[in-house]
């Protein structure tokens, strides 16, 4: 082991995620259907019931992954504290939805609290969580001693809300996302960043792959709430513990580019499930279409379907591909935040 | 699947993304060097910060404003018949 690097080591602990997430995926499948906590899938002819909530299982393998690399690397222990706390909150407001069907505008709201524990212990320990300096590819940087601690909890809360949004078909948002953190990585790695932030994202994508494995299609696990806004908080707080701001808005571009025309058309923060007109519809083939209904929501799905219909796996494959450019483009941001001109 | 569509989809990130670098080059090499307000005086700090991040607002919001100008355009077309 000392003959490894530091990096090296990380990612082999953080590869202990993937057979923990797959093995607590597995028990929350059977756990929550024997307790009726189920879904119906609606974009497959014979309407499955899947069971719901399952996505639990990646913050809790994140955490518990972030716990072991902690007594590991003792120094590290502060940050790790504040990414779990993120994510826990941000999972205890998932499930609190999953379980009490809150309304459209609590989820943005609560999510705000959850990057509190950023903030207070950056607070508490100062430089060993955030670092007030913005670094802007090609261009320098800028201290932002004000604005950017505020900044911290609006970051988190659009991160795990525009992930939430993100997840309308099999595997779209824990392939997308393992996708966000396989390039972060990757882009992180080449820059040159300390260890912590290399395990994290190296955790999330394990963790996530562990998930997708069976949320992929036919999916037999659906994430909830609890999954998609604790894996959204996790990119927002790793964005701001990992140094990678900039790149991780570039990356989730897919999920911007669907949260902003969703709200510029329904004009509020809503549930999916309180939409009276729907923006796709299932064809009697089982492929998926444009609802062509004028009031329904222009989401990104939708617009990959515009007089063109397609199968549920080739609409989630495009989705992948747009994660892989926009995550390509953050990588170069990545490559160009140690560049100035 | 709409593989005009996806083309455009690619379009829009690329310019978005080029839109944000030049945006935060902007706050970096011309806004952040500003002393909009006498930081010296109490509060003139916050103050100044303040000014600086509304001037950081508009231009997100400049920049979303081009991004749904893009989709409207692209997307939002009667298809031809």
């Amino acid at each position: 082991m000392a003959s490894l690097g530091a990096n090296t080591i990380a990612i082999l602990i953080a590869l202990g995620s993937f057979p923990v997430s797959l093995a607590l995926t597995r028990f929350f499948m059977y756990w929550n259907s024997g307790h009726g906590i189920t879904g119906i899938d609606v974009h497959k002819l014979n309407r499955p019931k899947v069971p719901e909530m399952v996505g639990v299982a990646v913050p809790l393998t994140i955490v518990l992954f972030a716990a072991i690399y902690s007594l590991i690397e003792g120094a590290s222990s502060i940050p790790l504290l504040a990414y779990s706390l993120v994510v826990g909150l941000a999972a205890l407001v998932g499930a609190l939805d999953d379980r009490l069907k809150m309304r459209g505008i609590f989820k943005p709201l609560f999510t705000l609290l959850c990057g509190l524990p950023i903030l207070i212990l950056g607070v508490m320990f100062p430089g060993q969580i955030y670092n007030s300096t913005l670094h802007v590819p090609l261009f320098g940087g800028y201290h932002l001693p004000v604005i950017y601690p505020l900044t911290i909890l609006v970051a988190v809360s659009v991160t795990s809300n525009t992930v939430n949004m993100l997840d309308p078909l099999n595997g779209s948002m824990a392939g997308g996302i393992s996708i966000v953190a396989g390039g972060l990585l990757i882009g992180s790695i080449l820059i040159g960043a300390g260890s912590t932030p290399i395990f994290l994202y190296a955790s999330l994508m394990f963790s996530l792959l562990g998930f997708l494995y069976y949320n992929r299609f036919p999916a037999v696990a659906f994430a909830g709430n609890v999954g998609q806004l604790s894996i959204g908080a996790s990119v927002g707080a790793l964005a701001i513990l990992g140094r990678t701001e900039i790149a991780s808005i570039v990356a989730i571009f897919p999920n911007i580019q669907n949260s902003f025309f969703f709200l510029s058309r329904i004009r509020r923060f809503t549930e999916h499930r309180e939409l009276i007109s729907r923006p796709t519809k299932l064809l009697p083939d089982g492929r998926l279409a444009d609802s062509g209904d004028p009031r329904a929501p222009l989401t990104l799905v939708r617009t990959l379907l515009i007089g063109r219909p397609a199968t549920e796996n080739q609409i989630v494959s495009t989705i992948w591909m747009l994660f892989l450019t926009s995550t390509s483009l953050a990588v170069i941001t990545l490559l160009l935040t140690g560049v100035v001109i | 699947m709409n593989k005009r569509a996806v083309g455009y989809e690619l379009v829009v990130f690329v310019t978005q993304w080029g839109l944000i670098l030049i945006g935060f080059g902007i706050l970096t090499k011309l806004v952040a060097p500003l002393n909009l307000l006498d930081t010296t005086l109490s509060l003139g700090r916050i103050f100044d910060a303040g000014m600086k991040g509304l001037i950081a607002l508009i231009l997100s919001v400049a920049w979303l404003f081009i991004w749904d100008r893009q989709v409207r355009r692209y997307f939002q077309r009667r298809p031809r018949q």
